[in-house]
């Protein structure tokens, strides 16, 4: 690791498919070929993650831009879980 | 292993002066006992291709790995031969068609009211790992 954390990226935007289905939010994601299920907060993490690495700071200030998040330290741990998750599902990409 | 060190960082001014606003804005859980929970399902691609869309997709009765069983009424998997057990359906059905079956009180096409019943029940019982699994989830999501 080069800086005091870990950064995230994700794909190409043109690389996932999003749709909304029933209140849930199918992913499809173009280079693997696999299909997620996913509930918020996961397409709102999905939208703001791009090829440019970015810090979980970074990436909870802009949420913070467009959404209420309440606690800031919960709101961080809950969005560092979930990026590890969404980098074992490869949908993000730690670095 | 992982440094945390953004207590430091510009953007936490960036957040503060964002929640200062004050304007509605949509609430968003990220923490909590919600995050374990937020990826639903993965469909391996296998499954995703053959499956044009949610409703497209098929649950064999029963699974293939099982094939021979048969299915008694309650939906369990009992030996050929098992009295008032249904044979297993000789196609898989797609998941419009058991949505049609759970909401709507219909038959499963090409069964019998009893049969239909029997295969429905066996479709409540699949679990992860098990063919149409997905399948099945994928109706049962909240409207």
């Amino acid at each position: 690791m080069s800086g005091d954390e870990r950064h995230y990226s994700g794909d190409d935007p043109h690389e996932l498919l999003l749709r909304p289905l029933d209140g849930l939010t199918l992913v499809y994601h173009r280079p693997s070929g696999a299909t997620h299920i996913v509930d918020s907060p996961v397409p709102e993490i999905l939208a703001i993650l791009g090829p440019q690495p970015q810090s979980p700071a970074d990436l909870l200030a802009r949420l913070a831009g467009e959404y209420d998040l309440g606690d800031r330290d919960e709101a961080l741990a809950g969005l560092e879980g979930h990026l590890g998750s969404l980098c074992a599902l490869g949908l993000a990409r730690a670095g | 292993m992982t440094e945390r060190d953004e207590q430091q960082q510009p953007a936490e001014q960036d957040f503060a002066a964002d929640s200062a606003k004050g304007v509605a804005r949509r609430k968003l859980l990220l923490g909590g006992g919600l995050a374990a929970a937020s990826a639903v399902v993965s469909i391996r691609p296998a499954l995703a291709q053959s499956a044009a869309s949610v409703l497209h997709c098929q649950i064999p009765v029963p699974d293939p790995g099982r094939a021979g069983q048969m299915i008694a009424a309650d939906g369990r998997l009992v030996p050929q031969g098992t009295e008032d057990a249904f044979p297993a359906s000789g196609r898989p059905f797609t998941g419009e068609e058991v949505k049609a079956a759970l909401r709507q009180g219909r038959t499963l096409p090409g069964t019998t009211r009893e049969q239909s019943r029997a295969y429905l029940n066996y479709i409540r019982r699949l679990q992860g790992g098990t063919s149409g699994f997905t399948c099945y989830a994928s109706l049962q999501m909240p409207r």
